[in-house]
């Protein structure tokens, strides 16, 4: 760190003078000394694997029939596109996704309000208990859900027995629909704080003297969020949104541990671990992998094109 | 690459053999053996304890435990075992899987001579699912099967008693309706699943598969057929006229066995463990001693009345790792492991039934499971589920197709199923 | 700070109630689970009718039939867990630094990559690395999981110490220099305690997001000798094979989740401003 600071030039120090291209260049240098490595890791950890799973899914690969292994060029793809199981994962994924961040945006944005404008005494009490989730492990939250909601352990048949539809002989995990709903459940409770931060994060940059003036104007509350302070958000909301969305649709823990895929409830991250995984047909697993990445590419894609929604400003915020 | 570091660790290993001979051991020079067990109440580490103790110093045992689910097990074994893991020693084995793992070689040769001594006095069905390919393969340790239990007030109110003359799957589910009580079955979409359809298909003289050894894409189901759909009718029917009871559709052992305990029990489809998991529940205070006087049991149900019933068969046997740096310690450690006293104390205190029919004889059997004889005599009309390397794919295509079970029809469910596992082990479909 | 109406203290007081509820109902829920009695799970009721601890034995006393299970499996989620977001947190900071007072050509690729890796689906990545790992012995290792792990710490990381070492004036570190003060103790005693609650409050957030992961756990591991709290959980088993290990499970989700709660009410302003500071200042 020590060469760090000396070799520090002065950011500041715009007149170009003579020597500049060298700094400069020592500058970068030093500046892909220090980021480089990190740089190489992520880098390693991701685009490695990723090519290793496009070449592997070129192959009719299973690890218990190593003697078997042949080319399939593309076959593996036209295996899982061709296949209705696919596309009913996929369906299943993209309903999660959108359910659950249309619900957090507004349970978040809720949520949101209360810490930005809670008083003082309350702050960190409201604050601390809106982080438990955060910090909660997944499986924690799946196993607390399922236990909650399961024909035998449970007691919320029995508390909500009085609810149409709702009795001691509902088995939520028998059908798709309940099924998901307390996936659902689950998903919502624990990442919803994630989202929250990030519309907190969105809520303190909207200027109060804006808010004050339309106050003054005789703005009512209503008229106060959806013109002053939903519009100053906006890059904040789309940030969020994104990066819940990407989030939720690598939806696996929850599935896994409530339902492991029954009743219509499997989801893509679960057929694909189930195959290359389970099944231990490396290919085929691979294949949806990759699918799977193309699908992520394609949300970022458009929500970078159609939505503009811009990450590298607005992800400071998330990360 | 793999090679080359082996080799390299080989020359490396030889050149300080001498003064490091214990590198591999526990620190005293005794080679360590680990057993993959799977999960039970302690009576695995209790037995390698004991083996331990009278090897003195030859080896040491140490378990490890795997998921408690099946096909959780085999997937890791298998995984292990295609990455040729030397840590693998000895792992209890579900017997469905040992083809998958015996077919490329994961498992060592069992030597002629321990082959003989550990096939006396065997189960048949035991003997069966330690053989692959007309080789043993594996060292059975114990044997598993499904029983009838009833509640006497239930059955006797229904006018049968099961004891003294076999039932049939349409008199059990005729005297639950009748009395509005549930059958408790396991239709969780699990492995429990494929065993009570392979136990009806079975029951009713059919095969899921006709020709197990054959290469994926020859293998022929014997799913379409008046087995099959027989079948199909009996699990349909529980599940349409919700005979099972809510819970059916993700009811599980466990599960099953809760039904049973409760209000609306009546007859039940489960292994032994549910003696001795009821008596524990009387001696906690949980139950009434009154609930386990009415428990009695009896053989699998029948089909038809005129064929006599093919029970599930379960249990464990001791698979030697192919890449074990100790495989004669390990086939001597599990010989040890299977002995005739250590299999009756295993199933005295853990519940899980003898493959050695010795064990039966033991007081201590006798005393801790009334049913032994039942059970002993299960076990000899017992029949195990398909054996061959794709049973992953069979057993999960059957759980895909065959759940719920309200949905299950004899007109539609055996063709889906067939036409689904046939497609995957051609390597046309998704599982 | 206006005195508050008697209204708005009502309407405090119930945000509050609701906002607890919300919070911690399935944490009571699970609390509640993990001191029933195994007979007693299916009685449909949300408080136990005994209480009793035989499912906090059955993981943690010496003869419990999970507690070798889960007590290696808390050694090793600890243990890899903080490597990983150590590791993470110095790789991060060194870029961090960079991003945040360097100039140079591939800044914005190195925190778009950062952003690339933090979406990536975890269970793409899975496959590639099982089959790599198993062939290169890394196979239920700690540094299997590590290692990926980094996909996990690292991108969170960078970004949100670059956001924290914008904020740090940095002339205070001239301005010591200028004081007399040689480089070095400019940089220890002007910027350290400037930059190290940024980096603590990194390592927090990497933490829990490393101690939170599943996919990699279940995938990458097959023993005691690797397998991380998660995947463990999944694994518990009952009395015996067949029966349903509600309790211990509930009772192990208790114990991983009791630091988790501590860190947060120790740190609660930390991590809030650690997770909202890039967008409010950066």
């Amino acid at each position: 760190m020590t060469t760090v600071a000396d070799k520090r030039p002065d950011l500041r120090d715009a007149a170009a003078k003579a020597g500049r291209s060298d700094r400069a260049r020592s500058e970068a240098r030093l500046g892909w000394l220090l980021a480089g490595p990190a740089f190489v890791v992520m880098l390693a950890v991701t685009l490695y694997p990723i090519l290793q799973a496009f070449y592997d899914s070129l192959f009719h690969f299973r690890l218990t029939a190593p003697d078997d292994k042949g080319w399939a060029g593309l076959s593996n793809y036209a295996v899982v596109l061709s296949d209705p199981l696919f596309w009913q994962a996929l369906g299943v994924t993209v309903f999660i996704t959108v359910v659950t961040v249309v619900v957090e945006l507004l349970l978040g944005f809720a949520l949101a309000l209360v810490m930005h404008r809670a008083i003082t005494q309350l702050r960190g009490l409201l604050r601390t208990a809106i982080l438990v989730p955060y910090g909660i492990i997944t499986v924690v939250s799946a196993f607390a859900w399922f236990y909650a909601f399961d024909i035998n352990s449970g007691y919320i048949n029995h508390w909500f027995s009085w609810v149409p539809g709702i009795s001691t002989d509902l088995n939520w995990f028998a059908q798709q629909g309940t099924s998901l709903f307390v996936i659902i459940m689950s998903e919502i409770w624990k990442t919803t704080p994630f989202i929250s931060l990030l519309l907190l994060a969105g809520l303190s940059q909207v200027p109060t003297e804006l808010e004050e003036a339309a106050e003054v104007d005789g703005a009512t509350w209503w008229q106060r969020l959806t013109r002053v302070v939903l519009p100053n958000m906006k890059a904040a909301i789309m940030v969020a949104v994104l990066f819940r969305a990407l989030d939720a649709f690598r939806i696996f823990d929850n599935v896994f541990i409530m339902t492991n895929g029954a009743n219509g409830t499997e989801v893509l991250s679960l057929l694909a671990y189930r195959t290359s995984i389970g099944r231990l047909e490396i290919g085929l697993g691979s294949a949806i992998s990759v699918l799977l990445f193309l699908c992520v590419i394609g949300i970022c894609w458009v929500a970078v094109k159609l939505f503009k929604v811009d990450l590298a400003g607005g992800a400071r915020g998330a990360s | 690459m793999r090679r080359r570091t082996r080799a390299l660790a080989l020359v490396l290993g030889a050149a300080v053999a001498a003064p490091l001979a214990a590198c591999a051991g526990s620190g005293d020079g005794t080679p360590v053996l680990t057993w993959y067990i799977n999960p039970d109440d302690g009576g695995q580490a209790t037995i390698a304890q004991e083996c331990t103790e009278s090897a003195e110093g030859k080896y040491a045992i140490e378990t490890s435990v795997l998921p408690r689910d099946a096909s959780a097990q085999r997937e890791q074994l298998a995984r292990r075992l295609a990455a040729k893991d030397s840590s693998i020693d000895i792992m209890s084995l579900d017997p469905p899987f040992i083809p998958e793992m015996a077919e490329p070689g994961f498992l060592a040769p069992v030597p002629d001579d321990v082959a003989e001594r550990v096939t006396q006095n065997v189960v048949a069905g035991a003997l069966a699912g330690a053989t692959w390919d007309d080789e043993l393969v594996t060292v059975p340790f114990w044997a598993n099967t499904q029983l009838l239990w009833y509640r006497k007030s239930v059955a006797q109110a229904a006018g049968l008693d099961p004891a003294a003359a076999a039932v049939t799957w349409d008199q059990i589910m005729t005297a639950a309706k009748d009395q509005d009580k549930y059958l408790a079955v396991q239709g969780t979409k699990a492995e429990s699943l494929t065993v009570w359809i392979n136990a009806l298909i079975a029951s009713a003289g059919g095969t899921i598969i006709e020709n197990p050894e054959a290469p994926a894409d020859e293998v022929e189901l014997g799913l379409e057929s008046p087995a099959g759909e027989a079948a199909a009718t009996i699990i349909g029917t529980i599940g349409k006229e919700n005979l099972g009871g809510p819970g059916l559709p993700t009811e599980d052992e466990g599960a099953s066995l809760s039904i049973f305990q409760g209000d609306k029990g009546s007859f039940m489809v489960n292994w032994p463990f549910v003696w001795s998991a009821t008596k524990a529940g009387v001696e906690d205070g949980t139950f009434d001693q009154a609930l386990l006087d009415d428990i009695g049991w009896a053989l699998y149900p029948q089909v038809t009345e005129d064929q006599e019933t093919a029970p599930p068969y379960g249990g464990i046997n001791l698979g030697i790792g192919a890449y074990s740096k100790y495989v004669d310690l390990a086939y001597e450690a599990a010989e040890c492991i299977v002995t005739p006293e250590h299999q009756a104390q295993y199933f005295a205190t853990n519940g899980n039934p003898p493959s050695n029919t010795e064990a039966f004889d033991d007081p201590a059997v006798v005393e801790a499971f009334p049913m032994a004889d039942v059970i002993r005599e299960s076990l000899e009309l017992a029949v195990p589920r398909p054996q061959t390397p794709y049973y992953n794919e069979v057993s999960t295509g059957l759980q895909q197709t065959w759940h719920p079970p309200s949905a299950v029809t004899p007109e539609v469910t055996p063709t889906k199923s067939s036409d689904l596992i046939t497609a995957v082990l051609r390597g046309e479909q998704l599982l | 700070m206006k005195q508050l109406s008697g209204r708005a203290k009502v309407a405090w007081a119930l945000i509050t109630i609701f906002v607890l509820a919300y919070a911690l109902f399935p944490i009571v829920s699970i609390f509640a689970t993990s001191f029933k009695l195994p007979s007693q799970l299916n009685l449909g009721l949300f408080w136990p009718k005994t209480w009793s601890t035989v499912n906090y034995e059955e993981i943690l006393a010496p003869d419990g039939s999970a507690q070798t299970l889960f007590l290696s499996s808390l050694r090793n989620s600890i243990g890899i867990c903080l490597i990983a977001t150590g590791i993470a947190v110095v790789l991060a900071t060194l870029a961090a630094y960079a991003i945040a007072r360097l100039d140079f050509p591939g800044k914005r690729l190195v925190l778009l990559t950062a952003l690339g890796v933090s979406i990536f689906p975890v269970i793409s990545i899975v496959t590639p690395l099982f089959n790599l790992w198993r062939n290169i012995g890394l196979y239920d290792t700690w540094l299997g999981l590590i290692i990926p792990y980094l996909s996990l710490t690292l991108p969170i990381s960078i970004w949100t110490l670059a956001a924290f070492f914008r904020q740090i004036p940095w002339e205070l570190e001239q301005a010591a220099q200028v004081d007399g003060a040689t480089t070095w103790q400019a940089f220890r005693k002007a910027i350290v305690p400037l930059a190290a609650p940024g980096v603590f409050t990194t390592a927090l957030i990497a933490f829990f997001i490393a101690w939170n992961d599943f996919v990699y756990g279940i995938s990458l591991t097959s023993t005691d000798r690797a397998r991380p709290v998660p995947a463990a959980l999944a694994f518990f088993t009952g009395a015996s094979q067949f029966e349903e290990p509600t309790g211990s499970i509930s009772a192990a989700a208790i114990i991983v989740t009791i630091p988790v709660v501590i860190l947060v009410l120790l740190f609660q302003r930390q991590i809030v401003s650690g997770l909202t500071q890039g967008a409010v200042k950066g």
